[in-house]
This record gives structure tokens, sequence and C-alpha cells, in this order.
């Protein structure tokens, strides 16, 4: 894995799309013991319909997991400086997430070469899972 | 959700960054990266140890539910977690050891048209290594809805 430079990234770049899935209930239960998130809407099938759910749901924090993921494969282990995730939908066993970021800006500040950049987090039917930004130290 | 827990801390709370838990974690992202399990390939990247992938310390936010608690949350299937943020100040790797200090930043209301009152807190954990160095702040964003949650 190659960092992109500072001085040849530039707006509107984009690193490949990362896709994850199909995804199953056995993906939810392995980040549910990775995390320690035991909340039983994303284990426990009776719990979930009980609660109203067709069926238990995705962590937000693992399609979180898989955004971070497409942005350390792009800038490299320890480059970002932050990162925001915002939750906008759920997802379910079966869905297939597609993560894809882009460059929103560059700029140096305190002599950091920093660039902006969005991604989201998509399921198959095209309904935004994940929206967040984040910026890497380059 | 209590507007008065605005502003209150919490007793700090210690862990070590096993690299067991990096390697199990970033097997359940799906991550393959060789410096999230292998030492030799971390250090060939020039890295002093196995790193913490970025999303890693949410994990940790589990050990004590005192900030949560103090929400006062009457019914938790009426939460949703909004919004997650960290802020990355210093490296972490698996040795290190962290004391994480929760905060109540905020209480706030807001009225939505689809989901009825709602009320929105954000807890606020900054984390410091063994050598006293911050090094992630998190920021999680719980907002209680007027209605349940449900499709």
């Amino acid at each position: 894995m190659t960092r992109p430079s500072y001085d040849r990234i530039a707006v509107g770049d984009a690193p490949a799309p990362l896709v994850c899935g199909p995804l199953t209930r056995t993906d939810f239960v392995r980040y549910a013991g990775a995390s320690h998130d035991f909340n039983p809407n994303h284990h426990d099938e009776v719990y979930a319909k009980a609660n109203g759910n067709r069926t238990v749901f995705g962590m937000g924090m693992l399609a979180g997991g898989y955004c971070a993921r497409l942005l350390t494969d792009w800038f490299g282990i320890g480059a970002l400086t932050r990162l925001r995730l915002r939750f906008v939908s759920r997802f379910w066993p079966g869905d297939v997430l597609t993560c894809t970021a882009r460059v929103t800006g560059k700029r140096i500040e305190a002599g950091r070469r920093l660039v902006d950049c969005e991604f989201s987090a998509v399921n198959q039917a095209g309904e935004v899972i994940i929206r967040g930004d984040a910026t890497a130290a380059l | 959700m209590d507007p008065n827990a605005s502003g209150k801390s919490f007793a700090p709370y210690e862990f070590r960054v096993e690299r067991g838990k990096i390697k199990e974690f970033a097997g359940a992202i799906g991550d393959p990266n060789p410096l999230y399990r292998d030492p030799e390939a971390a250090r060939r990247a020039g890295l002093p140890g196995i790193p913490a992938p970025p999303t890693l310390l949410r994990t940790f936010l589990y050990e004590t539910p005192d900030a949560k608690d103090a929400l006062a949350v009457q019914d938790w299937s009426y939460i949703v977690h909004g919004e997650q943020e960290f802020e990355y100040l210093a490296p972490i790797y698996a040795g290190d050891v962290l004391t994480a200090q929760d905060r109540i930043v905020s209480v706030t209301e807001k009225e939505s048209r689809r989901a009825g009152k709602l009320q929105i807190g954000v807890i606020e954990t900054t984390f410091t290594n063994q050598r006293g160095e911050i090094v992630q702040i998190a920021r999680r964003t719980l907002v209680e809805t007027g209605k349940r949650i449900s499709e």
C-alpha cells in the first residue's frame, strides 16, 4: 500500500470502493464479541422481533468500522486526525454495504498537511446507512 | 434524559489495549491488514508496535455505565446512537494502558416533525496513555425520540 502524497492528491479523488457482504447474523455476533456491544437487538432474534423489528439489525459501529477500514486502506494506518460517523439508517442480514469516499479539501495547518474527505456506506438499494467525514495528515 | 446531567463527569477507568483484542476487532470488521496481527510486519512498517484500528476504543466505552446512567434514560428502546466522533491526538499501540474519563458535554432538546420531541445527549470520553499523553477524544451522541424506534 502506498499512501497518496499531499502534493498529488486533489479534491474529488476517491479510493476504490470497499464492498462488504452479503452480511450475516454471524458477522453481527462476531462484532458483538469483539466490541462488547451486547444490545440484544443485534443478536437475539426473539428480542428484536418483540421490539417491532423484522429481525436483528447490524451495529452502526460495525458499518462505521468498514468505513474506517476504507480510510486506513487509503491513507494508511495512523494518518487520521479525526473521524465522524452519522448513523442514518439501519442494515440487515443479507445487505451488501458499499463504502466510498472522496477528497473535499486540502489545507496546511500548523505545518501539518491535512486532507479532508467525506464518505458513506450505502446498501444494495442505494440507501445511505452511514454518512461521515474525516481528516488525514499526509 | 435528565437535562441536569449536563456538565457531570465521572470516575476514570483504566484498561490495557491488548494485542488479542486488536486482532479480534480487525477480524470482526473484515480487515486483513497484517499490521493488526504481526509485530514483525508492524516493525517493518516503521511502527513501534501493533496499532489500534480507528474505531477500536468505542469498544471500551462499555466498561462503565456511569455516564449512561446519569442521563437517566427512561426506556432505551427509544434511544438511537445518532453520531460518533473521534479525535486522534497520538497513536495507540498494543500494550498501552489507557485511562478513560467520561463527561456529559450537553443535554439539549429539539422538536422533530417525524419523531416528536428529541432529547440529545453528548458524552465525551478522553483517553490518556501511561505517559500522561491524551491520545484520543471520543464523542457519542445519543438521541432519545418521542416514539419507539421501529420500521
